[in-house]
């Protein structure tokens, strides 16, 4: 297992050259200036880039990026906190504590309500409870976030006033409320979803047939062997959802006024700020493999019978 | 009785805490006028929001000082007009081009020292430095001496025109005299800085320095910027709040909400279809705004002056205000906005005829059209369209690209006056929808036929807007040539306020819009949208600057 990570750690630093190089080129491919606004003069343009030394030929631009990342420096905003080093915006200025905060908190509500709703739709397979769970699940994966978002903050801050319209920087407990319920809505009701249809495998297989005609009694016989068995679907699902909740906060972080990251990873790319396109890219990119990597070990923990190395390791 | 006595002696004394509590407690304005700005470093902001921030934190030789008028019918706001701010007095030269400042005795920085003349000197020299890439760069360009030439890498930083006499004393030479000048002279990014202390992240609160009203004492990035009163600033004691709070946030939806539900008392963007409701509840109101919306009709692929000239008046401009935009905005008839003011005081967009510049020059060539009436502009535009088909100068067939970019209101605009260019003159039309920076790189490519842009005035004179449209200009992206028209430009420029510089002015925009012209399609005046509540005694300039410094609760 330790040669397993190590393995799987240097594997992903050479991941992350490979996405820093193939975002270097897609950035520099689309149009466009960082400096380009609507009384800006080319030659006030190209005295922005010389300043920023993004006159230099590509190449040079590319290894800059690489050496600087190297000494962990992430280079400085060009345009949208102009002059700030991209470090502090991300990790001082608390951005991306704030995204991993929500995001996380929103991640373990999908999974602590999504698991047993799931499995309640499946044990209770054509009753009421599961027809209920299953429109809620339906109309929660079909609402889109940015709808829930505004809806709850019309209801439950403007009209009942029970809730901060503003959230900040997520200082108290009232304020985690509204962002994490729009956040994790749509992963709730998809892991429950995908619970169910797993679960409902699970119970049909001849080894609960089995159990069951031992004697087991219903509630160890899903705790105990339907539930690990079913859950590898969900595992799965969760090492994109980790890096899907986080950048895909944006919107939820816009409506409540989240001083968080996932606004940066969609903004940046519309001013060009190239530095900090590369290093939400980079830094996302490395939650991603992380997450990845999580997974993998979690199968293990979850279906002893797979493995996650070769013979030779 | 006594019970009685006791009472009303707990009732009075509960009372009376009450009311030194109410009065204690602080008077903090929470506003929201932007997302977090890009940089609040004045000789780096290009956007009303920086601006806005730098007002209320540096002053500058001149200030906007509020005056008794009202820009709309909200009785809580005023105008200001242009007075002597950190400037004791000045003096101008004969010729005009020598102007000489006198600082006021008992100004200074944050920090306790004084302000000096040098400060200007560092700010204005940083401000055309070509290392320093303000986007205002060229705002000194041929008005202030050597700008121009520093900004092109000919000359040194050192010879701008502006030197500091001593301490108190500041000389400030121009290559022509400038009818606008001392307006320039209260302009955000021409502060006074000072150079020990502008350095990397110096705009953070805990090294910022400043020399006007409020300070910013605290800054959440992308969720609030906090303005404390600067208690060295001279006029301390007459400051209203305590504290502005400047919430950072651009989603419409939030902002709103924050606003009804009371924690905001100011705001500037809202959803446009909630416009109507929050003008009806008194919450809302509209300011004229210095600023026209436009298209570029581009005279490198659109050539025939005709065919540009029938596209522009059969834009159906009522149309796109009332149904379109609807945020009380005028129709255009120039180039220049309305607001923009002529030597003797008249708006300049109706100086000449109440038809205004668009229609005035075709109205003389076509005495029999009736230019005041829409159906009236189609006829004339249908005539003009097909006299150029039929001479051969326009393929009826040529589809003609229209560029914006992505914004709902860009997109319906451009579909309303397609389908007008549609309808009326039988014109094909291709809308094409681009995000901002590949959409500005093709408009300094010139690859489109038309192409929106909204200009807001730096200044109130006619030349904002009319040097645009100079041969070789980098905004004339239409490439619009016309030396008689360079000419006026570049006369009126040397000339001083008066009415042979409004002639000249005036005669430039009929040429625009007259035989050869119509490089530009104007399509809306600008306006300044605004909700607030609880709040009186707040300052608004047309050039879309809002000042709380002398802002009081509302009874």
């Amino acid at each position: 297992m330790g040669t397993y990570i190590l393995k799987r750690i240097i594997g992903s630093i050479l991941i992350l050259l490979l996405i820093m190089v193939v975002t270097f080129m897609l950035m520099n491919a689309i149009p466009g200036s960082p400096f380009l606004t609507e009384k800006s003069t080319p030659e006030q343009i190209a005295m922005a880039e010389a300043k920023y030394g993004l006159d230099k030929p590509l190449y040079v631009q590319l290894w800059n990026y690489i050496k600087n990342y190297l000494h962990g420096d992430l280079g400085t905003s060009l345009k949208m906190q102009e002059g700030t080093p991209v470090k502090n915006i991300i990790f001082h200025q608390g951005k991306f504590a704030l995204s991993i905060k929500l995001g996380l908190l929103a991640l373990l509500v999908a999974v602590c309500l999504g698991i047993p709703l799931g499995c309640l739709a499946a044990f209770y397979r054509g009753s009421w409870l599961d027809g209920l769970l299953r429109v809620v699940t339906t109309i929660g994966v079909a609402i889109p976030t940015f709808v829930l978002a505004a809806l709850l903050l019309v209801v439950f801050s403007v009209k009942l006033k029970w809730m901060p319209t503003l959230s900040g920087s997520l200082t108290d407990a009232k304020s985690y409320i509204l962002p994490v319920i729009s956040l994790s809505s749509y992963y709730t009701c998809y892991i429950a979803k995908l619970m169910r249809t797993s679960m409902l495998d699970a119970i049909n297989q001849d080894y609960i047939r089995t159990a069951r005609a031992k004697g087991v009694k219903t509630k160890a016989l899903v705790l105990k062997h339907a539930l690990r068995n079913s859950l590898i679907p969900v595992v799965t699902y969760l090492g994109p959802v980790t890096a899907g909740i986080i950048t895909g906060s944006f919107v939820v972080e816009s409506t409540f006024s989240v001083p968080g990251l996932g606004k940066y990873f969609v903004q940046c790319v519309m001013s060009r700020d190239y530095p900090v396109i590369m290093a939400t890219t980079v830094v996302l990119s490395a939650l991603v493999i992380f997450a990845m990597l999580v997974v993998d070990i979690a199968y293990k923990i979850v279906d002893p019978r797979i493995t996650l190395t070769t013979k030779e390791d | 009785m006594k019970k009685l006595v006791a009472l009303l002696l707990v009732l009075c004394l509960a009372f009376s805490s009450v009311a030194i509590s109410a009065a204690d407690e602080p008077f903090v304005i929470n506003a929201c006028i932007a997302s977090e700005p890009e940089t609040i470093d004045p000789s780096l902001i290009s956007s009303v929001d920086g601006s806005t921030y730098t007002q209320h934190q540096f002053e500058n030789l001149m200030k906007y000082q509020m005056v008794d008028q009202n820009p709309a019918n909200d009785p809580n706001m005023k105008l200001t007009e242009v007075v002597k701010g950190q400037a004791k007095d000045y003096t101008i030269s004969d010729d005009k081009t020598v102007y000489t400042f006198t600082l006021r005795d008992d100004i200074f920085w944050s920090d306790g020292q004084p302000v000096t003349a040098k400060d200007w000197v560092f700010s204005w020299q940083r401000l055309v430095d070509p290392a320093t890439a303000s986007d205002y760069g060229y705002f000194l360009d041929n008005i202030v001496l050597n700008a121009a030439a520093i900004q092109a890498g000919e000359k040194d930083k050192s010879e701008l025109g502006i030197k500091a006499l001593d301490d108190k004393t500041l000389e400030i030479t121009l290559e022509a005299p400038c009818a606008y000048f001392l307006e320039m002279c209260a302009f955000a990014s021409l502060v006074p800085l000072r150079e020990d202390v502008v350095k990397d992240g110096w705009t953070e609160p805990a090294n910022l320095v400043v020399n006007g009203p409020y300070k910013i004492t605290e800054w959440v990035h992308d969720s609030y910027i906090k303005m404390e009163k600067n208690d060295k600033y001279y006029d301390v004691a007459n400051l209203g709040p305590d504290a502005i709070i400047w919430w950072l946030s651009d989603s419409e939806t939030a902002i709103l909400s924050a606003y009804q539900s009371g924690e905001y008392q100011f705001i500037e963007s809202f959803p446009t279809d909630m416009i109507q409701s929050l003008v009806d509840s008194g919450d809302c109101f509209i300011n004229p705004y210095v600023g026209t919306y436009y298209l570029y009709l581009n005279c490198s692929k659109i050539t025939d002056w005709r065919v540009r000239a029938a596209m522009a008046i059969s834009v159906d401009r009522e149309n796109v205000v009332e149904n379109v935009t609807q945020g009380g905005q005028s129709p255009a008839t120039g180039f220049v906005a309305s607001g923009i003011l002529d030597s003797t005081g008249a708006d300049f967009a109706f100086g000449v005829s109440e038809l205004g510049a668009l229609y005035n020059t075709l109205q003389q060539m076509y005495p029999d059209a009736d230019l005041s009436t829409y159906a009236g502009r189609c006829e004339l535009a249908q005539q003009l369209y097909q006299a150029a088909v039929d001479e051969g100068a326009w393929d009826p067939n040529t589809t003609v690209e229209y560029n914006f970019n992505t914004s709902e209101t860009h997109k319906a605009i451009a579909e309303a006056c397609g389908h007008d260019w549609e309808t009326v003159l039988g014109m094909k039309i291709n809308l094409a929808n681009q995000e901002w920076a590949t959409y500005t790189n093709g408009l300094g490519e010139h690859k489109f036929g038309v192409a929106r842009l909204g200009w807001i005035a730096d200044y109130n004179d006619p030349i904002t807007y009319l040097e645009l449209l100079v041969t070789g200009n980098s905004y004339n992206y239409g490439l619009y040539e016309n030396p008689a028209y360079d000419e006026k430009i570049t006369n009126a420029k040397a000339m001083l306020a008066g009415a042979d510089r409004d002639k000249l002015l005036y005669e430039a925009e009929e040429a625009l819009f007259g035989e050869g012209g119509f490089p530009v399609c104007p399509v809306y005046y600008y306006t300044n949208m605004y909700c607030s509540k609880g709040l009186t005694n707040l300052g608004y300039t047309t050039m879309g600057y809002f000042f709380f410094q002398y802002a009081k609760p509302a009874q």
